[in-house]
């Protein structure tokens, strides 16, 4: 079992990069209609075999490890090696992404059929596919950051998959350089971990192992740059403007990267490296805070949205913002080791956000395609028979995300909420600002209840109102996009009741892949905690069903109310026009002024240089007149030269 | 009485073979051709007796018997040089076969391939001689059969004039390197080159000051001799006018073969390779003839000047065989920028010590250039002729993968990374910034002075890609072109990528660098020196 683990780890990357080529080189001309079937064969092969990888890990105590002497840079002191490594959270990890990418892909098949990029859909699917468990797979910084840099790139590919559309263009543009932004600061961060590891060694154990050893403020700052990193990645503030222009991408892009996989690369990051965050409550809770303080700032904005999907991608934001809240909560300090039950918490969250997330885009997606690609809530309304089995499942995810008892978002945000409330009991200097964090991630979760069940309701009930470009028989999913939404729909009703309240998945995690150090018993379920919540979730719902179905009129009348409130919140508190202003616009005024410095005045110069190589040419050119006898003189004259000037010295 | 060296000059005869093979199938195609006009035929006859020639050269005793002090009195030497030489050689010739295929008309295929022959057993014995007379004889056996390889395919005006203006020019260059020699011998009494250098490096430094200038002036005339045949800057004036002239395959024929045996003959007689059995002494660090640094300098002077103008006037041609003279002229000046640093370096083990990065450029030079010339051949059709540079115009439309071939090919002449190119301009580049000693400056700024040059060639290497990809034809080219020259089109285009990093490079660079390649040194060598 051991060695057959071993071999899937490498088979898992492997496959998805192989279907990638395969359609890439041969998708256009031999399958120009079959294009998804490598795709989909590869991602359901990799989930597979990360099935058996994490039977392997469960079986076995130690992380599963391969390929450590397989050299890959060695320049120096900086050694990189294709070394995977699969414990407990790789494969926790690797189970979500292959399972929720195998569906996610055969949806696609439905989704894109007929586009005239079909086969670069998928081929740049599958190369997603494989950077994103390269990302989790990896076992140094180095392999990490490659792959990191990988899916920033696929992703680029897939937003602007329709290039021709300016917004498209530009959301991918966008998307890049503001990630890009943060990869700066992971790289700072794998340099000062580089600079002061032992050995210049960028494997996670040697990194690890030396955590205590590093100068205090270096290993704080080394903290802050790898969080900057996952800001940037995972869309958090002020990094966060990307994610919602993002939507520009089909459907299961937005589904497959920018809700389930990509996106929570960074969180992945931190809990990777939590053994190092554990050492530093000051990160820690610039970690918390900023989590907590984009959970908050996208659910207000998300209150307000009117395209269905920007409504679900800054929930993705603020779902984000509580994982990484979270992540920050774990603190460890004397007697209170929480650290790991904080990132079990996280990493929960995150597992069952990937399943009702991806639900809801993928039926997001499947409205869009039965109103003719009209995503504007204001212009469709009352779906609930036209589009009977995308109404059940959008309800399921729905749900899933409000927080209703028993369905899995329940158990995760719980979980998080639990963690914060102890990071606040427990704290030894910050317990007043987590005390803060606390009751605004209750209000969060009040927020996330409210604008789901808003679009939600928006969205199916009501008078049936569809949009001209639906034509008049709006056409329900066909089975392939049907079943794939119905799979995840069980997933994301039950996951969470599965593997919550058993403490399956906190096991997995605490037995194979929390440090000892870290490792904590799961406290029983905070029963007071769990009804406030249960509160506050059916507070939100009510409020919607009676803002959107008994009293549509309300809304209205309350957005007039509280005006300003309301127009910062639609305008997104103005940060596109904030970063417009202060970055965008004195760096394409700095531009200009270098091009026309560049055009006359460098030009000119090198222009100038150019020039004299064949002003030579033509003043040597003469001698070359084409009489044998004269090149023969030439060549007495010149070795004549070579002589005098031998002889004379 | 008897020789003192008889058996030792027996044993030359087995180490023969190959170059023998050569010779019996030349006169095999010579009298054939004479019964039958049947290009496929002789070129497969051709093919088969180089590649008879290798079985035989794999199958040849590996090591000569030198007893006694018999290298000061053997004519041929079959070490390392020698050995990757007629191995080039050879390789050459069956591309060669390949591109001269249907360059020429049916009648003469026979006598165009036995010519063919006997020059690449030339070339192989330039590598193994050992003695200025057998050097001087199998240049001879090179150049004498070219000329008739220049007359044969075309008879035009144009091809004739070329032939002629070779002919008068190559015999006056031979007069001048017979010259050379003739003061070698003067000054050693001997004229075998391992006994030569030995007298050399044997004057007491007194005496080798009174030696000296005799010694120069052999050195100077016997490098302008064989300046002639790699096209160093002023003894060049031939090859853009005969090359414009000639047919293609005689063009892309004389763009390598002569450089091989003249950069090969440079390194023999000039001890660039200390023949095993000489002994250096102890306080001199540079080998070869040079009993000062005047060797290098000359080199020095020599490479700044043929890469400089070969670029400068390549920049300003238009029609692609003259360019490629051009080309070629360039790329030999950094070819002597590795001899320029190689005597310094001859005590290195690494790859960048000049014999070795010269070797590796001269195959270098070979993939890349003839297969551009595979390419002209290929496409030139006499109503619709390739011959100028926006000739090529719309390549990328109609020849899709040629014209990416073409691109790799450009891209390694710049010296891109990872192509053949790069590798060898990178291993002369670094071998002349790693020299060290009391004018070691110099040679840094001769590798400026290539880079800068690099930069330049760049430019017209470029032009060439632009013209295929930006710019579309009036009249595309129709021809597939046929097999023989895209075969050796799409090998020189595979050599060119698999040859530029490991373990492609290694094979090279073990070829050329195992340890008959440098000099033997006594065990004194070894320890450092104050």
């Amino acid at each position: 079992m051991f060695d057959f683990g071993i071999t899937c780890l490498w088979l898992i990357p492997l496959l998805p990069l192989a279907a990638s080529v395969i359609i890439a080189l041969f998708g256009r001309r031999w399958l120009p209609d079959q294009c998804h079937l490598p795709c989909i064969a590869a991602a359901i092969g990799a989930c597979v075999f990360s099935v058996i990888a994490f039977s392997a890990v469960a079986s076995e105590p130690q992380p599963i490890a391969f390929g450590k002497d397989l050299a890959w840079i060695s320049a120096g002191d900086v050694k990189a090696n294709f070394s995977l490594r699969a414990d407990g959270l790789t494969a926790v990890m690797l189970v979500m992404v292959t399972f929720i990418g195998s569906l996610i892909a055969i949806y696609s098949a439905g989704y894109m059929h007929g586009d005239p990029g079909y086969p670069r859909f998928f081929a740049a699917v599958s190369l997603f596919l494989f950077f994103m468990v390269g990302l989790v797979l990896a076992n140094n910084f180095v392999l990490l950051y490659a792959c990191w840099e990988g899916v920033g790139l696929c992703s680029y590919l897939l937003i602007g998959f329709w290039f021709a559309k300016p917004s498209a263009a530009t959301a991918a543009r966008k998307a890049f350089l503001v990630t890009r932004l943060g990869d700066i600061g992971l790289l700072i961060g794998i340099m000062i971990l580089w600079t002061h590891s032992p050995g210049h060694s960028l494997e996670y154990d040697a990194v690890f192992a030396h955590a205590d050893k590093y100068p205090s403020g270096v290993l704080f700052w080394a903290c802050v740059c790898l969080f900057i990193g996952a800001a940037g990645k995972s869309a958090q503030f002020p990094l966060h403007v990307w994610l919602p222009d993002a939507m520009e991408g089909p459907s299961p892009v937005s589904a497959l990267i920018h809700a389930a996989t990509m996106v929570t690369a960074g969180v992945y990051l931190i809990a990777r490296c939590v053994p190092l965050f554990a050492l530093e409550p000051g990160a820690q809770l610039l970690v918390a805070g900023i989590g907590g303080f984009t959970a908050l700032l996208a659910a207000v904005i998300a209150v307000t949205q009117t395209d269905l999907k920007r409504v679900l991608a800054y929930s993705t934001l603020s779902q984000l913002g509580f994982m990484f809240l979270a992540l920050g909560s774990g603190i460890h300090f004397g007697e209170h080791k929480l650290a790991a039950l904080a990132v079990t918490a996280a990493i929960f969250h995150l597992f069952t956000h990937a399943f009702f997330k991806a639900l809801l885009f993928l039926s997001a997606g499947s409205v869009m395609h039965a109103m003719g690609n009209v995503i504007d809530m204001r212009q469709f309304g009352g779906l609930r028979k036209a589009l009977p089995i995308t109404h059940w499942t959008f309800l399921c995810g729905a749900a899933a995300l409000a927080g209703v008892p028993l369905l899995s978002g329940f158990w995760s945000k719980d979980e998080v909420l639990v963690s914060v409330y102890d990071a606040w009991k427990h704290s030894p200097h910050y317990g007043g600002t987590y005390c803060l964090l606390f009751f605004s991630a209750l209000f969060t979760a009040g927020l996330t209840a409210f604008y789901t069940a808003r679009a939600y309701f928006k969205t199916f009930w009501g008078e049936e109102k569809l949009p001209p470009e639906a034509g008049h028989h709006p056409h329900e999913a066909p089975p392939i996009m049907a079943w794939p939404l119905r799979i995840l729909a069980v997933g994301a009703v039950g996951v969470g009741v599965v593997l919550g309240p058993t403490h399956l998945f906190a096991k997995m995690l605490e037995t194979r892949w929390a440090p000892p150090h870290l490792a904590a018993h799961p406290p029983g379920p905070n029963v007071v905690l769990m009804v406030f919540s249960v509160i506050l979730a059916g507070v939100g719902i009510g409020l919607a069903y009676w803002m959107y179905v008994i009293q549509p009129s309300a809304a209205e009348h309350l957005a007039r109310r509280m005006a300003t409130i309301y127009e910062f919140s639609s305008k997104k508190f103005y940060f596109d026009e904030l970063y417009d202003w202060t970055i965008v616009k004195p760096i394409t005024i700095l531009a200009h002024v270098c091009r026309i410095v560049d055009t006359y005045l460098i030009d000119g110069l090198v222009d100038l240089v150019g020039m004299g190589p064949a002003i030579v040419g033509y003043l040597v050119r003469p001698v070359q007149n084409g009489l044998v006898q004269f090149y023969a003189i030439l060549m007495a004259l010149g070795l004549a030269g070579f002589l005098l000037s031998v002889l004379l010295r | 009485m008897t020789h003192p060296y008889e058996v030792q000059l027996a044993d030359l005869f087995r180490h023969l073979v190959p170059e023998a093979v050569l010779i019996v199938f030349a006169c095999a195609l010579f009298i054939g051709g004479l019964y039958k006009a049947d290009r496929r035929l002789w070129g497969g006859v051709a093919l088969g007796g180089l590649a008879i020639a290798f079985l035989t050269l794999l199958i040849a005793p590996a090591s000569q018997n030198l007893a006694g002090n018999a290298v000061f009195g053997v004519p041929l030497l079959f070490d390392q040089l020698a050995n990757v030489t007629r191995v080039l050689a050879l390789a050459t010739g069956a591309i060669f076969i390949l591109l001269a295929w249907d360059d020429l008309p049916e009648k003469q295929a026979a006598d165009h391939h036995a010519c063919l022959l006997v020059i690449i057993a030339g070339v192989g014995l330039v590598g193994c001689s050992n003695d200025l007379v057998a050097l001087l004889l199998a240049l001879e056996l090179v150049s004498i059969p070219t000329y008739v390889l220049l007359y044969l395919p075309r008879h035009d005006d144009n091809a004739q004039e070329a032939a002629i203006k070779y002919f008068l020019l190559s015999v006056f260059s031979s007069a001048i390197l017979l010259f050379g020699f003739s003061y070698l011998f003067g000054l050693t009494g001997t004229t075998n080159i391992a006994g030569s250098l030995q007298v050399l490096y044997g004057a007491s430094v007194d005496e080798a000051k009174s030696v000296s200038g005799l010694a120069q002036i052999a050195m100077l005339t016997i490098a302008a001799g064989l300046g002639f045949r790699i096209t160093a800057v002023p003894f060049h004036f031939y090859a853009p006018d005969v090359m414009q002239g000639t047919s293609t395959s005689g063009a892309a024929f004389l763009s390598f073969v002569p450089k091989i045996a003249g950069f090969i003959a440079i390194v023999r007689v000039f001890g660039f390779v200390v023949p095993a059995g000489v002994a250096t002494p102890i306080e001199r660090t540079l080998v070869g003839i040079g009993l000062s640094d005047q060797v290098p300098t000359l080199f020095w002077f020599l490479a700044a000047l043929t890469m400089t103008v070969g670029n400068i006037l390549a920049l300003l041609q238009d029609n692609l065989k003259r360019l490629l003279a051009y080309s070629g002229i360039a790329h030999a000046g950094y070819m002597l920028i590795a001899l320029a640093a190689a005597p310094y370096l001859s005590s290195s083990e690494s790859a960048t010590s000049g014999v070795t990065a010269l070797l590796f450029y001269l195959v270098a030079y070979g993939c890349m250039t003839l297969g551009v010339f595979a390419v002209i051949l290929m496409l030139h059709r006499p109503e619709r002729p390739v011959e100028t540079v926006d000739d090529l115009a719309g390549l990328s439309i109609s020849h899709p993968g040629v014209a990416l071939m073409v691109t790799v090919l450009m891209l390694s002449l710049i010296g891109f990374p990872l192509t053949i190119g790069f590798t060898g301009k990178f291993l002369v580049f670094f071998g002349a910034v790693s020299v060290q000693g009391p004018i070691a400056w110099l040679y840094p700024t001769l590798a400026i002075i290539g880079v800068l040059n690099a930069a330049i060639g760049a430019w017209y290497y470029l032009r060439i890609i632009a013209v295929m990809y930006l710019r579309s034809a009036v009249k595309p080219i129709e021809t597939t072109g046929p097999l023989p020259s895209r075969t050796a089109l799409i090998v020189c285009v595979v050599l060119t990528v698999l040859l530029a990093v490991p373990p492609g490079a290694g094979w090279i660079m073990t070829a050329a660098a195992q340890k008959a390649l440098r000099p033997t040194q006594p065990a004194a060598m070894n320890q450092p020196q104050p």
